[in-house]
């Protein structure tokens, strides 16, 4: 009968390829499954399954599967700015979605995609393994994500040099004087930045207890003077887009860091020159 | 086998196409999983192939009409066993080939992988039970001795346990394999545990008729409620005399060469293996279980008629016999004598054999032939005219063209008949044969 020859002819083919595949597995000497059952892949990454990324699902070791890799995010997690329970009941799983929506419909920050790939420990076996999920929307919307060169065109198309000193600097808007700040330059970049002043719709920002609603909104504008210390002079640009600079407390907020004030209240600095030297 | 539709193929298919209806929109087919999917639809078909084959092997009496007869079930069965047999060698392909682009160590470690991966190896250890016991099916090395065959056979079970483990330790569904394992396995323990001992009926010899060297006719009376049949219909017999020298307890299909109205139930039969020969020394009162009936072979006319949606007389038909392939045409013509079944449509036998003293039954048929109207039998002699021609058959059949077409005989003469009444514009679903060589 014919379909007895397909038979035997398959199996024949069959034997063949998988005595193939693992012939040149041995003559290629490539690294055979390790003890724990994990292997690598052709870059040198150890390939998991996914039963064994189930394992760690709990704070006390923390995997998370994003894109096809994989993360052990366990010493990450006390500095995750959110309920410790946000963060867990993501460990050991399939996570992407998660990574892709906070719960507010926002993906992560390409900030916190960069911070992800220290974390990375291998890729999942069968898995896609993508590269870490940077937002790549178009870059030429984007003026300076951590790409200064933009920062420093718009520098240079403003007036007059920036002297080392000290520089005080407000954004106003409407008869009411929103953001004030101080900050000294060295050698080009910023030095000591403080706010002197952080007031908008009835709430005097510095006086702020940690209890208050909107507290997590100061605590992203002192994130800034944290972040901006010791950078050029063009970073400030990055506040274009803050969810570059600080971290996502706005998001569980609902409130939003306004950038542009601060870089307005900048350059309101630079433009009056230097305070005191 | 012809692709007639009967009753039953929808139940099939659907029973075929279910897991994997439920399977299917579980599987990652996204940007670089479709190929891994693909590996694990390859399993999914494999195993439905499988356990529907395992389904089909219940046989149980007066059902296998709705499929077609029972020669056409274990056909599907033998394409459902093919099938899975060559899946399951897709799936691991497949798997290899998915996760080659990472690695491939990698690949390798997915088809074997360590030891404590042991639901893989369990798959392994499935696809090499059902090797062993469908490569003498598939005839590997050479045909193997039929009940040695039908011994290893059993160790689909095991196989199908085997394949169902693996499946149900890496499937995320298993409400649908537990489904169709619990009717698979249903089916084999009936076939293997329940079927011999409920199923089979207990007759006695009435008597042996000695018709030539090597063909007897035995007459079966039954012991308690004996079986209904209607011509064209074969049993299984199993021989329960100790004293004969081969075949006790073994079954084998053979056709019931009586009459749907007999009391006695009749089978022919010829001497070609070991257990037939035996079977030609069997004593008057020896026991024999009977199972059956099965097939179809007469009522293939009508359901192709009734395809067709013709109405009207039934055609006339053309009867081709050879060698021991007589008993069902005995049947039917036995089935015209005496009051008690309709005459059914005009036949005319033509009777093959090599000579004279091959043609058993032929003084009964001649007879029967001289009774009744619309029946005549014509004989034709290898040795005397050669192979037959289609001008043989025109000169004493002149409309054997326009006729349903029933054959049953050696492969060889099948494959001649079939290939003239092809030549004369005869459409395939006027042929009718039923060969059960290999049950």
């Amino acid at each position: 009968m014919t379909s007895n020859r397909i038979a035997y002819t398959g199996f024949v083919a069959f034997v063949s390829v998988v005595l193939t595949l693992v012939v040149v597995n041995l003559v290629q000497g490539n690294p055979e499954p390790t003890a724990g059952g994990t292997a690598e892949n052709a870059n040198g990454e150890t390939v998991f399954r996914l039963d064994q990324v189930v394992e760690h699902n709990h704070a006390g070791s923390c995997w998370k599967v994003i894109s096809g890799v994989v993360y052990d995010l366990t010493e990450y997690l006390p500095n995750h700015p959110t309920e410790e329970e946000v963060f867990t009941r993501w460990c050991g799983k399939e996570a992407t979605s998660a990574w892709l929506d906070k719960g507010n419909g926002r993906p992560h920050s390409p900030r916190a995609a960069a911070r992800l790939e220290d974390y990375r420990i291998g890729v999942l076996e069968g898995g896609a393994p993508a590269p870490a999920p940077v937002e790549t929307a178009d870059s030429a919307t984007q003026p300076a994500t951590g790409d200064d060169r933009l920062g420093r065109m718009l520098l240079g198309l403003a007036p007059g040099n920036y002297l080392d000193g000290t520089y005080r600097g407000n954004f106003i808007d409407r008869g009411l004087i929103q953001v004030s700040l101080q900050f000294r330059l060295e050698g080009g970049r910023i030095k000591g930045m403080s706010y002197r002043h952080l007031f908008y719709r009835d709430e005097d920002y510095l006086k702020m207890d940690s209890s208050a609603e909107l507290y997590p909104v100061l605590r992203q504008y002192q994130q800034i003077t944290e972040r901006l210390e010791g950078e050029p002079m063009e970073a400030i640009f990055r506040l274009y887009e803050p969810e570059n600079v600080v971290d996502d407390i706005d998001g569980y907020t609902g409130a939003t860091l306004r950038g542009a004030k601060v870089i307005s209240a900048f350059r309101d600095g630079l433009n009056r020159g230097v305070y005191s030297w | 086998m012809t692709l007639r539709k009967y009753p039953g193929d929808l139940l099939l298919l659907g029973l075929f196409l279910l897991p994997v209806v439920v399977v299917a929109p579980a599987l990652p087919w996204g940007s670089q999983g479709w190929l891994y999917s693909l590996a694990e639809l390859a399993g999914v078909f494999a195993l439905s192939a499988f356990l529907l084959a395992g389904m089909l092997s219940a046989r149980i009496p007066g059902t296998d009409p709705w499929f077609g007869g029972l020669v056409r079930l274990w056909t599907i069965h033998r394409w459902l066993g093919f099938s899975a047999f060559m899946l399951v060698m897709v799936h691991v392909l497949l798997l290899a080939l998915a996760t080659l682009p990472m690695s491939l160590g990698t690949s390798v470690a997915t088809l074997f992988p360590p030891l404590s991966h042991w639901e893989v190896w369990v798959g392994w250890a499935a696809f090499l039970t059902m090797l062993v016991f469908i490569a003498p099916t598939l005839g590997f090395f050479g045909t193997l001795h039929y009940q040695n065959w039908k011994r290893l056979h059993l160790l689909s079970a095991p196989a199908l346990v085997l394949a169902l483990v693996h499946t149900l330790l890496l499937s995320a569904i298993a409400w649908v394999w537990w489904l169709l394992s619990a009717l698979a396995l249903a089916a084999i323990a009936w076939r293997k545990l329940l079927s011999p001992r409920l199923a089979r009926k207990p007759y006695v010899v009435d008597g042996i008729d000695k018709l030539a060297r090597d063909v007897v006719e035995l007459r079966l009376r039954p012991k308690g409620k004996g079986i209904r049949w209607r011509a064209g219909q074969f049993v299984y017999l199993t021989p329960m005399d100790r004293s004969l020298l081969a075949g006790y307890g073994e079954e084998h299909p053979y056709t019931i060469a009586s009459g749907s109205g007999d009391d006695e139930l009749k089978i022919g039969i010829k001497a070609v293996g070991d257990a037939t020969r035996a079977l030609l020394d069997i004593k008057p009162g020896a026991e024999v279980r009977i199972e059956g009936p099965y097939g179809t072979f007469f009522e293939n006319a009508a359901l192709a008629q009734k395809g067709t949606g013709l109405p009207g007389e039934p055609r006339k038909q053309l009867w081709l016999a050879g060698g021991i392939g007589i008993t069902p045409f005995v049947a039917g013509a036995r089935d015209r004598v005496g009051n008690t079944v309709a005459q059914g449509p005009d036949a005319c036998l033509f009777y093959l054999a090599n000579r004279p003293e091959r043609a058993y039954y032929l003084d009964e048929l001649v007879r029967i032939a001289e009774a009744c109207d619309g029946f005549e039998v014509h004989t034709h002699y290898m040795n005397e005219h050669g192979v037959i021609t289609r001008d043989y058959l025109a000169e004493r059949c002149p409309d054997f063209a326009e006729r349903d077409i029933y054959l049953c005989g050696p492969p060889g003469m099948i494959n001649h008949l079939q290939t003239l009444l092809r030549h004369e514009g005869v459409p395939a679903h006027r042929i009718h044969t039923e060969a059960f060589d290999f049950l």
